[in-house]
């Protein structure tokens, strides 16, 4: 074997050993959410009149939004399907990681040059992330092929599901890997795959619209798992197409990867600095920091508020035509969805809370990254103590998450003034802030998480908000206990402005969150600095 | 030890520093009065860099304390930071940031500096501060942590290997600039690889290893310390040497002769006399000799056992 052969080999081995955590953690939640989906479905779905209430949910534009199309809801197959639509969000997520880990930070953290002063070429290193990536991402779909079959999913649809989502991370990843050659800086790379996601999650709000062709679902792969199902006969195209996404995207990354080491097709804006505003505090550098996130954040929420706003008029008078199923959704849990203030409470409750409590989340990471790449040490060492830096960081956190709220608040107003008779500001502003609690709630969680565990704070904080969020999306149909289903704080925002915000809830989620900060600013002030 | 006209400056006091059961630092203590330059040597993971981020209140002492100015670092941190100036190895910049505007909010957050020696050094040491902070290169980010401490004129100058990453003409500089600083009566703390450095600036060194003080004192004191290299050249016979208390490692060949000489070097002198001996020359051990002395010896016997363990701290970073 040639020397080149065996570093190549050597490298897939370390690519796939960096994998091997995140992998089983991710199969295991996926296809353990995937297959508990179908145990209940059998469990509590049994009599004739249960399976038409269900079939009642069929067709309703706001679901469609939310899960893609789906068809045939009261089979095994179709329900399960549908949750599908959901979870393939995360899937496109940890692939855009994944890639985003391998390939650009890898580069940041100075781990690429020891390789490329070696027997690898630029193609080689490359093509070693690319094949352990599609060596794990084939691993969880066989996972998910074969739970979902061994638990009564027809096989057809079970494989085809596990062959779509493992081509959906691919897919995400071969665009990170695209976008990581294209871009100098793992930030660009990744703000401009979550740009892609956001895009084509928006176009399937869009095409779930009721007056927009059909096709339109096959403009976007988050409309594609519903044709999963064996009845629609698609199953091949569908995994076709996913393959062909993947196949161009690497194409143009293996094109792109002959480049210079810590640069991109699109070199970032280097050299002097354009319009130096000083920062002069410790307040002031926070606010630097904070605006950028908040910047890209709130760009993304806003789309996804502005969308669903434009197209709340349609969904209300879609779902006024189907009474019954308005009434089995407001048993469900989802309020009002044949009014325009019903839309909007359950956007804000199911699309732009969890946005905005990642953005909240990721605040506590950026607040530990200053700690674990050591330039808080600059601060540190000089008369700052140490509570005031966290307390100032934690509060410019706290307004840029408020800022955001109210964004989505005033864009989801003008996305009804566009297309019709607007809600009312207040309503708007209404459900805006009621989702802040909840968000504030995992700042301050990602908060105590940095005083106690700090080298896991990033990883804990999202892993919670998923969990949470995951937990009242599917925990409804899993037969949990009360107790374990109210674990979850995204169980206790209410439909506003559809419905009256949950006070008491709230100022829970509030003290809560208070009193994680509380907890982590003590605990820092009382533990060492800790590196990376 | 120093002699110190009221608090010292800086003072250790038994501190000892544990991640779980490893001791970083057993027992150290050390003061440094006013006006002082002190060195802290030692290779590698011999807890130099945990001596001075515990120095800075960063890291929790396990046991003993870290004062300066007669504060405690851990409990009085912002006190002790107000007084203190402070240069790491190595130095991340907020990419996003210039070099001006880092500059000037490390300058604005010690509580002031001195604009007009900023714009000096900045000038010194031929730093472009107009780029943005991710396109700085190690040795242009290590001259914004340099700048930026030394502009603030604190009375107490902590650096840890400060001159990392500096190219030799800058090193230059930097040791000029550490040289006006103790001129004008500022104290300085630092550690370093750099012994040719060390020895330029130095009034005093602490040497370390294994977390343990082997040896401190005056450079000339530890040198006495430690065995004379003195090499002669003769005709004839040689002259004879045994029996001469504080002789070791003689050689001799062609006429050299070679040998180490520690305590007294008169009886050596009057023994050499009996021989014709055409040339000689003693020199005092260098620093790095002095340095290659003390991890030898520690190759040989390992560090003094730590005290009986307590409750583990938490781990943190590596040395």
């Amino acid at each position: 074997m040639s020397a080149s052969r065996k570093a190549w080999l050597r490298l897939y081995r370390h690519y796939l050993r960096l994998l091997r955590n995140s992998t089983i953690a991710w199969t295991l939640a996926l296809a353990g959410i995937g297959a508990a989906v179908i145990a209940t479905f059998e469990d509590r779905y049994t009599t004739e009149a249960e399976l038409q209430a269900l079939a009642q949910l069929e067709g309703i534009p706001a679901f469609e939004a939310l899960v893609g199309p789906y068809s045939q809801i009261a089979t095994v197959e179709g329900f399960t399907l549908s949750r599908w639509g959901m979870f393939a969000i995360l899937v496109a997520v940890w692939g855009m990681r994944a890639a985003g880990r391998l390939l650009r930070s890898a580069e940041e953290a100075g781990h690429i040059e020891p390789l490329r002063a070696g027997a690898i070429t630029p193609h080689g290193l490359l093509s070693a992330a690319v094949t352990a990536m599609l060596t794990v991402f084939a691993a969880f779909g066989i996972a998910i092929g074969l739970s979902h079959s061994a638990l009564g999913m027809d096989t057809a649809t079970s494989w085809a599901l596990g062959a779509a989502m493992a081509l959906m991370a691919a897919a995400f990843a071969a665009l990170a890997a695209l976008a990581s050659q294209v871009f100098a800086s793992s930030r660009q790379a990744i703000a401009t795959v979550g740009t892609v996601l956001g895009i084509t999650l928006g176009m399937r709000v869009i095409a779930a619209a009721s007056g927009t062709p059909e096709w339109l679902w096959w403009v976007t792969p988050f409309g594609w798992t519903g044709f999963l199902h064996e009845a629609d006969e698609a199953q091949l195209i569908v995994v076709a197409a996913f393959a062909a996404i993947t196949t161009a995207l690497l194409a143009g990354a293996f094109a792109l990867a002959k480049r210079d080491l810590h640069g991109g097709v699109i070199t970032a804006r280097e050299g002097a600095a354009d319009r130096v505003r000083p920062v002069k505090s410790a307040a002031g550098l926070a606010a630097r920091i904070t605006a950028r996130a908040a910047v890209i954040w709130g760009a993304v929420i806003t789309i996804v508020s502005i969308v669903f706003a434009m197209i709340a008029h349609d969904f209300a008078d879609a779902a006024t035509a189907m009474p019954t199923t308005v009434e089995v959704a407001a048993q469900a849990g989802w309020g009002r969805i044949d009014s325009l203030e019903g839309i909007l409470g359950f956007t804000f409750a199911l699309f732009i809370a969890p946005l905005l409590a990642v953005f909240a989340a990721g605040q506590a990471a950026s607040i530990r990254e200053e700690e674990a790449s050591w330039r808080i040490e600059h601060l540190l060492v000089r008369p700052i103590g140490r509570t005031r830096w966290l307390l100032t960081r934690t509060a410019i956190a706290a307004a840029a998450t408020v800022s955001v709220a109210i964004v989505a608040g005033l864009a989801a107003w003008a996305g009804t003034a566009v297309t019709g008779t607007p809600i009312t500001l207040a309503d708007a502003l209404r459900g805006a802030l009621n989702i802040v609690p909840v968000s504030l709630l995992f700042l301050g969680l990602g908060l105590a998480l940095f005083g106690l565990v700090p080298r896991l704070t990033a990883s804990l904080t999202l892993g919670l908000v998923v969990a949470s969020y995951l937990l009242d999306f599917v925990g409804g149909y899993l037969d949990l206990p009360e107790a374990v289903l109210d674990a979850s704080p995204f169980r206790h925002i209410a439909s506003a402005p559809g419905a009256d915000i949950e006070l008491a809830a709230a100022v829970v989620m509030l003290a809560i969150g208070l009193a994680g900060i509380a907890v982590g600013a003590i605990a820092f002030r009382r533990r060492d600095l800790q590196e990376a | 030890m120093s002699g110190t006209n009221g608090t010292p400056v800086v003072r250790f006091a038994e501190l000892t520093k544990r991640y779980g059961s490893l001791t970083a630092l057993d027992r150290f203590s050390l003061e440094i009065a006013e006006g002082e330059i002190v060195g802290l040597l030692g290779p590698n993971g011999a807890g130099k860099t945990t001596t001075l981020r515990t120095l800075l209140g960063l890291l929790r002492p396990t046991s003993g304390t870290a004062e300066l100015f007669g504060l405690d670092a851990w409990r009085d941190p912002v006190g002790v930071h107000r007084r203190l100036a402070f240069i790491p190895g190595e130095f991340n910049v907020w990419p996003q940031l210039s070099g001006r505007q880092i500059l000037d909010l490390l300058g604005e957050v010690s509580g002031g500096y001195d604009r007009d020696y900023r714009d000096e050094l900045v000038e010194r040491f031929k730093f472009d501060d107009t780029k943005r902070g991710r396109s700085y290169s190690k040795g242009n980010r290590q001259k914004i942590a340099v700048i930026a401490a030394l502009m603030t004129r604190a009375p107490l100058l902590v650096m840890d290997e400060p001159s990392s990453g500096l190219d030799p003409l800058m090193t230059a500089t930097f040791q000029e600039c550490l040289r006006e600083a103790k001129a004008r009566g500022q104290t300085i703390f630092l550690s370093s690889h750099i012994l040719s450095e060390v020895e330029a600036v130095c009034d005093r060194v602490a040497v370390l290893r294994e977390g343990v003080l082997v040896e401190e004192g005056a450079l000339h004191e530890l040198r006495h310390l430690h065995a004379n290299t003195v090499e002669a050249t003769f005709e004839g016979d040689p002259p004879a040497l045994d029996d001469i208390s504080g002789v070791e490692d003689v050689s001799i060949s062609d006429g050299m002769l070679r040998l180490h000489v520690s305590g007294s070097t008169d009886p050596l002198l009057k023994a050499l006399a009996s021989a014709t001996v055409t040339s000689i020359q003693m020199r005092e051990p260098s620093l790095e000799e002095l340095f290659h002395a003390y991890y030898e010896e520690s190759a040989e016997e390992p560090a003094a056992a730590a005290a009986a363990p307590e409750p583990a701290d938490q781990p943190g970073s590596d040395e």
